[in-house]
C-alpha cells in the first residue's frame, strides 16, 4: 500500500502547478480566492489558456482537443485548479456534453461541436430539471414533436445554471408521450438563439443570478441536433451522470476553503488577539482537516482501485454525500470566521473581505443539485439492502 | 498509490478469519470473558502458529518484520472477532523492545516473543497524564550495575497474563518532558513488581502496575534520552494505526450485524429495513465505514513511510477521524436494532465497548485533534 503520487504523476503535478503559477491573470486568482464564483469571462479566458496546453478537456481524445491522460492525471489537474484557485474547465461543455457526444453522437455532431465545446467558442447549459420534475427527473413534461425534419418543443427548465450566458443547452425532452417514462425521452440540443425561447432570472438565496428559468415555445429544432437514438435520451442521461463521478466529491474545493478560512482566522481580530488563536475554533479546523483527508483518500481509493469500486458500485454516491457534507460544513465555518464583519452586504467586486456569507448560504444547494443527498442515500441503502 | 492488500496479507487475513470464525463465535467469547484466563490460550497458541506473534518482531530476531500494513488486515479481523486476546499488547511491546533495545538485548527478548513463548506489554500511561502522550513520572535510578524502578502505570493493556514489561521511566526532569526518559525491561515475577488486575468496560483484561524498587533493564543506553524518545514515539504511531485498523474491523462487524437485522426484523408486518429513515442510517453507516476504511490504510502507511507527504499529520488525522466514524456507526448499530442492542448477550453492544476503549487509548479523539491543530496552527514542519 502506498499513498504516493508515481514519479510520472508527481513530474505531471510539477508542470500543472508552474503552469498555473505562469498562466493564470492575478485578478482571476484574487477573484476566486476572497470566495466569488468565476464570472463567465473568467472561466473563458483561463479555459482558452488551459486548452492552447490540452488541458481543457484532459480525459478527451487528442483528435478531438484532449490530452488522453487517465483519471489520476485528472484528479491531479482538478486538485491544482482548486489550489490555485482558478476556474475549472467548463462542467457542462467538458464533463457531461463532450463524453456523451462521444458515445452517443453522430460523427458530423462531434466534428462540430467537440472542438467548440473544448474552446468555448460555444457555452452549454444543462436544460435537465423541470418545476415538476426535480429528484423525480424522468417525469419530465417537456414535449418534443417531430414535424419533417424537425422537432417542435414546447415546455419549461428550471434551475438552470448560467442558462443566461450560454449559446446552447442540451436538453431532455419527451418524444413520445405513450410510452413509459422513461422510454419516451430524447436527448436534443438546443440553440438559445432560436425564436420561441424566452430565459427568466432566478435570484438564489445569496442575491446572486446563477439560475434561470427557460421557456419553449414551439420551438423549432432541427432533428440532426437529437443526439443518440429518439426515445433513448435516458441513455445518454444516464451515462452523463455516472460520469460526473470523477469531480462529484469536491475535495480540492474544501481544502482550498478550509485553507482560506485558516487565512481569514489568521487576520481577524479577536480582542486583543487573533481569532486563529481560539482553541475551539483550532479544533474545528482540525476536525474539518482530519475528514476532508479521510474524503481525499476514500476519492483515491474508488477512482484508482477497479476492485474497491466492483465492491461497491455505488460509491460515487459516498463521495457526493460526504463531499457535500464538507463542503457545506467549510463554508458555513468561513461564514461563522466572517462573523458579523460579514453581515455588510458588498459588491461583487469587492476581493478584501468576499461574499463569505452568501457563499454560505449558496453552499446549501450542493445537497440539492447533482441528486440530492437523500436520493444518494436511496441509492446506497438499495445497494447494501435491496 | 496503491491501496489494495498483496497476496500475502490476503492469504493471512483469511487464515485468521478463518480461525476466529471456527473458534470465536460470540456466544464462546462470552464465554471466555468471564472464564479466569480471561482470553484463550487455545487460540493464542494458535495465533502464534499463524504466525502473528512473528509479525512485530524483526526477521534478525525470528520474526517476519511485518509493517504497519501487514498489521492493518490482522488488527481488523481481531476487532471484527471481538478478541480478547493480548496482541495489541505485545505489538506494542515488541515495537518498543526494536526501537530502543541493542543488538544482544533484541536476540535475548524478541525470538520467545515471536515463538509465542514470551507475552509482552506496553506500560507507559500513568493516570495524570489522561491523554497526553508523554507524562512519566515513575522513575529510574541506578544500583550497582543494575535499575531500580519506582512508581505505577495504568491502563497496562494484557497485565495480568504478561511475562515481561516494557516501563517507561524518568531519569531527570519533570513529567511532561520529553528529555530525560528510558525505556526499561521488568520481569512480571522480578521483587517490587505488582499488578492490580481489572478487566476493562470491554472484557479485555488490563492492570495497573505497581513497581517499588522493581530491578530492571535499561533496552539501550539509559542515557541516550533522544533515541528513548524516538523508540516511545514510534512505539506510540505503531500502536495507534493497529487501534484505527481494530476499530474498522469493529465498524465493519457491527456494519454488518446491523444490516442483516434490517433484512430480518419485521414490524408493521413488513421488513423494517423498507423504512427510509432506517434505510438513511443504514447508508449513513456505509459512508463513515469506507471513511474509515480509508484512514486506517492511511495511519498504517503514516506508520511505514514517514517521509512521505502529510505523513507527520496523517496518524493524528486517523485518529480523529476513525474514532468520530466508528463512535457513530457503533450508536447507529444499536439504534437499528431497538431494544435487542441494548442487551449483554447480543453482539453489537459490545461494539460500541469496544470502539469506545479503542478510542480512549494511545489519545482519544479530541487529542488527537488538540494535537493535529497545533501542528497545523504552526504550519507546515521543515
Amino acid at each position: 500500500m502506498d499513498l504516493q503520487l508515481t514519479a510520472e504523476q508527481q513530474a505531471f503535478r510539477a508542470e500543472v502547478r508552474a503552469f498555473i503559477q505562469e498562466r493564470l491573470p492575478q485578478d482571476i486568482r484574487d477573484r476566486l480566492r476572497a470566495g466569488h464564483p468565476p464570472r463567465k469571462e473568467d472561466t473563458v479566458r483561463w479555459q482558452r489558456i488551459l486548452n492552447e496546453r490540452g488541458w481543457a478537456a484532459l480525459h478527451w481524445p487528442r483528435r478531438f482537443g484532449g490530452a488522453e491522460l487517465g483519471q489520476a492525471e485528472r484528479l491531479i489537474l482538478m486538485d491544482e485548479l482548486y489550489r490555485a484557485p482558478a476556474p475549472l474547465p467548463q462542467v457542462f461543455n467538458i464533463t457531461m456534453l463532450g463524453p456523451v457526444l462521444m458515445k452517443f453522437g453522430t460523427p458530423q455532431q462531434c466534428e462540430h461541436f467537440l472542438p467548440k465545446l473544448a474552446s468555448l467558442d460555444l457555452w452549454f447549459c444543462q436544460g435537465f430539471s423541470e418545476p415538476g420534475s426535480g429528484s423525480d427527473l424522468a417525469s419530465l413534461r417537456t414535449a418534443a414533436r417531430r414535424e419533417g425534419d424537425h422537432y417542435i418543443v414546447t415546455g419549461q427548465k428550471i434551475w438552470t445554471t448560467t442558462a443566461h450566458w450560454a449559446d446552447w443547452t442540451f436538453a431532455l425532452v419527451r418524444t413520445d408521450p405513450e410510452a413509459r417514462k422513461q422510454e419516451g425521452i430524447s436527448f436534443l440540443l438546443i440553440d438559445l438563439k432560436s425564436p420561441g425561447i424566452t430565459i427568466r432570472p432566478i435570484t438564489s438565496i445569496d442575491g446572486e443570478h446563477h439560475l434561470n428559468e427557460v421557456f419553449f415555445d414551439e420551438v423549432r429544432v432541427p432533428v440532426a441536433n437529437l443526439v443518440g437514438q429518439e426515445n433513448k435520451g435516458w441513455d445518454c442521461a444516464k451515462f452523463l451522470l455516472g460520469n460526473e463521478r470523477t469531480g462529484i466529491a469536491n475535495v480540492g474545493l474544501c481544502r482550498e476553503r478550509l485553507d482560506h478560512a485558516r487565512t481569514v482566522a489568521e487576520r481577524t481580530p479577536q480582542g486583543a488577539g487573533r481569532l486563529i488563536d481560539d482553541p475551539k475554533l483550532q479544533a474545528e479546523l482540525a476536525t474539518l482537516d482530519a475528514e476532508i483527508r479521510a474524503l481525499e483518500v476514500t476519492n483515491w481509493r474508488f477512482l484508482l482501485t477497479p476492485s474497491a469500486q466492483q465492491e461497491l458500485p455505488a460509491f460515487a454516491s459516498v463521495l457526493k454525500l460526504k463531499g457535500v457534507e464538507l463542503q457545506q460544513d467549510v463554508n458555513a465555518l468561513l461564514a461563522r470566521i466572517a462573523g458579523p464583519s460579514g453581515l455588510e452586504r458588498r459588491g461583487s467586486d469587492d476581493t478584501a473581505h468576499g461574499p463569505l456569507t452568501p457563499r454560505y448560504f449558496y453552499s446549501r444547494a450542493a445537497s440539492i443539485y447533482g441528486g440530492t443527498s437523500e436520493v444518494q442515500k436511496d441509492i446506497l441503502s438499495k445497494f447494501i439492502l435491496g | 498509490m496503491q491501496f489494495e492488500l498483496n497476496d500475502e496479507q490476503s492469504a493471512l487475513r483469511d487464515s485468521l478469519a478463518r480461525l476466529l470464525a471456527d473458534r470465536y463465535g460470540f456466544e464462546r467469547r462470552r464465554a471466555l470473558a468471564i472464564s479466569p484466563e480471561g482470553h484463550c490460550p487455545q487460540t493464542w497458541a494458535q495465533l502464534a502458529e499463524l504466525g502473528l506473534m512473528g509479525l512485530p518482531v524483526a526477521e534478525a530476531d525470528g520474526g517476519f518484520g511485518a509493517r504497519a500494513e501487514d498489521l492493518l488486515p490482522v488488527m481488523q479481523e481481531l476487532g471484527a472477532a471481538l478478541s480478547l486476546e493480548p496482541y495489541l499488547p505485545l505489538v506494542l511491546g515488541a515495537t518498543a523492545v526494536r526501537l530502543a533495545g541493542s543488538e544482544a538485548q533484541r536476540a535475548e527478548c524478541l525470538p520467545a516473543v515471536a515463538e509465542g513463548a514470551c507475552r509482552l506489554a506496553w506500560a507507559h500511561d500513568e493516570v495524570a497524564g489522561r491523554h497526553a502522550p508523554w507524562w512519566v513520572q515513575a522513575t529510574a535510578r541506578r544500583e550497582g550495575d543494575a535499575w531500580v524502578l519506582s512508581g505505577a502505570k495504568s491502563l497496562v493493556l494484557g497485565a495480568p497474563l504478561a511475562d515481561r514489561f516494557v516501563v517507561s521511566a524518568r531519569l531527570s526532569g519533570e513529567p511532561a518532558q520529553r528529555e530525560g526518559c528510558a525505556l526499561f525491561l521488568v520481569d512480571a515475577k522480578a521483587p517490587g513488581v505488582q499488578v492490580r488486575a481489572y478487566p476493562l468496560v470491554d472484557d479485555s483484561m488490563a492492570g495497573e502496575l505497581v513497581l517499588t524498587g522493581a530491578r530492571a533493564q535499561a533496552l539501550g543506553d539509559a542515557a541516550d534520552s533522544a533515541r528513548a524518545l524516538a523508540a516511545i514515539d514510534g512505539t506510540l504511531a505503531m500502536g495507534v494505526a493497529a487501534i484505527c485498523a481494530d476499530m474498522t474491523g469493529a465498524m465493519r462487524a457491527a456494519y454488518r450485524l446491523a444490516v442483516d437485522y434490517l433484512n430480518t426484523r419485521q414490524q408493521f408486518g413488513r421488513l423494517i429495513g423498507q423504512n427510509q429513515a432506517l434505510r438513511h442510517r443504514a447508508a449513513e453507516m456505509l459512508v463513515s465505514l469506507e471513511l474509515a476504511k480509508s484512514m486506517a490504510i492511511t495511519a498504517a502507511v503514516a506508520v511505514d513511510d514517514p517521509g512521505s507527504e502529510g505523513a507527520h499529520l496523517d496518524l493524528h488525522r486517523a485518529k480523529v477521524s476513525v474514532a468520530r466514524h466508528a463512535r457513530q456507526l457503533a450508536q447507529h448499530a444499536i439504534q437499528l436494532h431497538g431494544g435487542i442492542g441494548m442487551t449483554e448477550e447480543y453482539a453489537v453492544g459490545h461494539y460500541l465497548r469496544r470502539i469506545h476503549v479503542l478510542d480512549q487509548l494511545l489519545g482519544d479523539g479530541d487529542a488527537h485533534a488538540a494535537r493535529l491543530a497545533a501542528l497545523l496552527t504552526q504550519g507546515p514542519a521543515a
